[in-house]
């Protein structure tokens, strides 16, 4: 789905050429390049990260973020930059291209600070998601395994601009969101969506207020958790607002909410004959905890989502819980693992109650080695299995190379 | 060696062309020896060369000039953040390291280990250059209110001193002589240098770069200027008993 986030389309080769030039820079400059590439006098800062993901074929498209990707067979290649105009305003922007395709503006911003001692922030443009608290740190170093947590990734069966006519067409297409069809709205098969993508940027407005006990976020933007979008497809805004409290060192307990039209206005006047309301929207609740001392990190985090869509009379609810964790068994190397469930409501079909997508649940375990401070190599193993579809189960065994500066 | 006269055998095991592996493998241990090396100028405190002991020692003075300062570390690009980061303190990056390329032998027999202190305060290691003599016990207190997460992947220390909240202080113990770059997990750009040196012969700049290394005993010596990883070239000197030798350094 390229067209949903190209905004500065540019040829993989220039891509590249860019990314080596930053990186030759910095050798030449003899900076160890571990560290970002500076330049106009220190208001231009770049950085960058490679990372090289080998793995098996994924017949249950169980990684897969949209019909052409999976997440454990990628090359993906990010080029980030902060632009200080002045201690008021900062432009900061990130290209990406994925399996050496053209690169996407991923994210493209304006900071605004109306108040330098006031840590009071408005972002505006393509910003980075104020839900959750994963979606911020998907750069694979961040990352302590491979995978991604299934409410961040997996792709349901649900879509924006097409919609079942009937909960027996929806129950039709369990376990197939890596290409659903339906018979209203856009005919053509398309990936569904996960609950919330980790994989694209919503576009608007953002403000942020912290101290060093509270993080505030609010933002407005064009797209759903779902559905993220450069351009509007249902005249609807969406309203997101998170909270994030730092009660004592290493502890963060956030909570996050989002309300917003989800079906695009095409699919909604195929369905119901007239544009409607707002009502066929994504409503999201979110929960996360996260803990560090010494040596280990535990992350838990849970998300819960339900949708209205014309022509089904029932709301379709998901939750997705993950718990994860890390251990650095010694300098340079840790243990992680991660065990995720993706569950589903039921509808009424012609065959009796039955969860309107296959419930899915993964168990990733690996570790990874630094063999420098911007070098660090994964191993992970993943288990998959659902309740549905043609591929039930799946073990994947997976390397990943992760090079940042 | 002996774990390589092991390998062989697996290797051939697994089928794999262990002779080819072994070449490799020689060829990265030989890279990585040499690069890091060449990107921190070298070891301090070189093994003795045989400088004859004097009974009378003197000391060497001077300035060093670093002609420009070494680029601060900045931060990532911080594009997944949902607001600009708090103000941090820059490392001073004018203090330079002196010392003797080469020291007496009689000398690494009167090292006495001590403890110093390398403080994390505004996302900022303080001192950011640290001189100690091999076996000197390193603090890392934590001054800031959040967590950080001292680490380093120097050959000549490879520790992590893991998480951990303001007011509590983890420790190591440096005993191989090198240069050290320490890190922090958590915040990218803080970055600082232990140098740690087999003799006591060395002396850190002070803010308009001069120094001084006393108690020398008398002979010929080489003395190297360092700074932020680049390193001048040796310059000869003579230090006779009792007296001063005057020797200016500069590092770029």
């Amino acid at each position: 789905m390229p067209s949903r986030g190209t905004i500065l389309p540019m040829k993989p080769a220039c891509a590249a050429c860019l990314f080596v030039l930053c990186a030759g820079a910095s050798l030449n400059a003899q900076i160890p390049p571990a560290e970002p590439i500076v330049l106009a006098g220190g208001r231009l800062t770049v950085g960058g990260n490679v990372s090289a993901t080998f793995g098996p074929e994924d017949p249950g498209f169980f990684n897969y973020t949209d019909y052409e990707d999976s997440v454990l067979r990628m090359l993906r290649l990010d080029l980030n930059a902060s632009f200080r105009a002045n201690d008021h305003l900062s432009l900061l922007g990130e290209l990406r291209s994925q399996n050496v395709r053209a690169p996407q503006a991923y994210a493209l911003y304006l900071r605004v600070r109306p108040w330098t001692t006031r840590r009071f922030d408005i972002q505006v443009g393509r910003i980075p998601p104020t839900f959750g608290s994963f979606a911020r740190r998907s750069y694979e170093a961040d990352n302590p395994l491979i995978g991604y947590p299934l409410g961040y990734q997996y792709l349901t069966s649900l879509r924006a601009d097409a919609v079942p006519s009937s909960a027996d067409e929806l129950v039709n297409m369990r376990g197939r969101g890596w290409l659903a069809a339906y018979s209203v709205g856009n005919p053509v098969p398309d990936a569904g969506v996960p609950l919330a993508t980790a994989f694209r940027w919503d576009t608007g407005v953002q403000a942020h207020l912290e101290n060093e006990v509270v993080d505030l976020t609010a933002s407005i933007t064009t797209g759903t958790l779902s559905n993220p979008r450069l351009t509007d497809d249902n005249s609807g805004r969406q309203v997101t607002g998170r909270v994030a409290l730092r009660p004592v060192a290493g502890l963060i307990v956030g909570a996050s909410a989002a309300h917003g039209p989800f079906v695009s206005t095409d699919a909604v006047l195929d369905a119901v004959g007239s544009e409607g309301d707002d009502s066929f929207a994504q409503t999201a609740w979110g929960g996360d905890i996260e803990y560090s001392r010494g040596y280990y990190l535990l992350r838990v985090e849970s998300i819960y989502s339900q949708w209205r869509m014309p022509l089904l009379e029932e709301r379709l609810h998901s939750l997705a819980t993950l718990v994860e964790g890390r251990y650095k068994i010694f300098p340079g190397f840790y243990v992680a693992a991660r065990l995720d469930h993706l569950d589903f409501s039921e509808v009424a079909s012609s065959s009796g109650p039955v969860e309107w997508e296959a419930p899915v649940t993964r168990f990733e375990v690996g570790g990874g080695y630094s063999v420098q401070r911007n070098l660090l190599l994964k191993l992970t193993t993943q288990f998959d299995r659902r309740d549905g579809g043609r591929t039930r189960h799946a073990r994947m065994l997976a390397g990943q190379v992760v090079y940042w500066f | 060696m002996a774990n390589f006269r092991r390998l062989p055998t697996r290797w051939a095991l697994a089928g794999i062309e262990w002779r080819n592996l072994w070449l490799v493998s020689v060829m990265v241990v030989a890279w990585i020896a040499v690069v890091p090396q060449s990107l921190t100028g070298g070891s301090p405190g070189a093994p003795p060369g045989g400088q004859p002991a004097a009974g009378r020692s003197g000391a060497v003075r001077g300035r060093v000039d670093i002609g420009q300062l070494a680029r601060v570390v900045e931060r990532r690009p911080g594009i997944s953040d949902l607001g600009a980061r708090r103000a941090r303190d820059e490392p001073d990056r004018a203090r330079s390291v002196v010392y003797l390329e080469t020291a007496p032998r009689a000398a690494f027999d009167l090292v006495e280990p001590g403890r110093a202190s390398m403080d994390q305060r505004n996302e900022t290691f303080l001192p950011h250059v640290l001189a100690v003599t091999a076996g000197t016990v390193v603090d890392f207190p934590n001054s800031d209110r959040f967590y950080h997460n001292v680490f380093s992947l120097s050959k000549a220390a490879r520790f992590d001193l893991g998480r951990y909240a303001t007011g509590k202080s983890k420790s190591v113990r440096f005993d191989q002589p090198g240069i050290v770059r320490v890190f922090c997990e958590i915040h990218s750009h803080m970055n600082a240098f232990v140098l740690v040196f087999a003799h006591p012969f060395f002396s850190i700049t002070d803010g308009e770069g001069r120094y001084r290394i006393n108690n020398v005993p008398a002979g010929n010596y080489n003395v190297i200027a360092w700074n932020e990883g680049m390193a001048a070239d040796p310059k000869p000197v003579t230090i006779a008993a009792g007296a001063v030798a005057e020797l200016d350094l500069a590092v770029r």
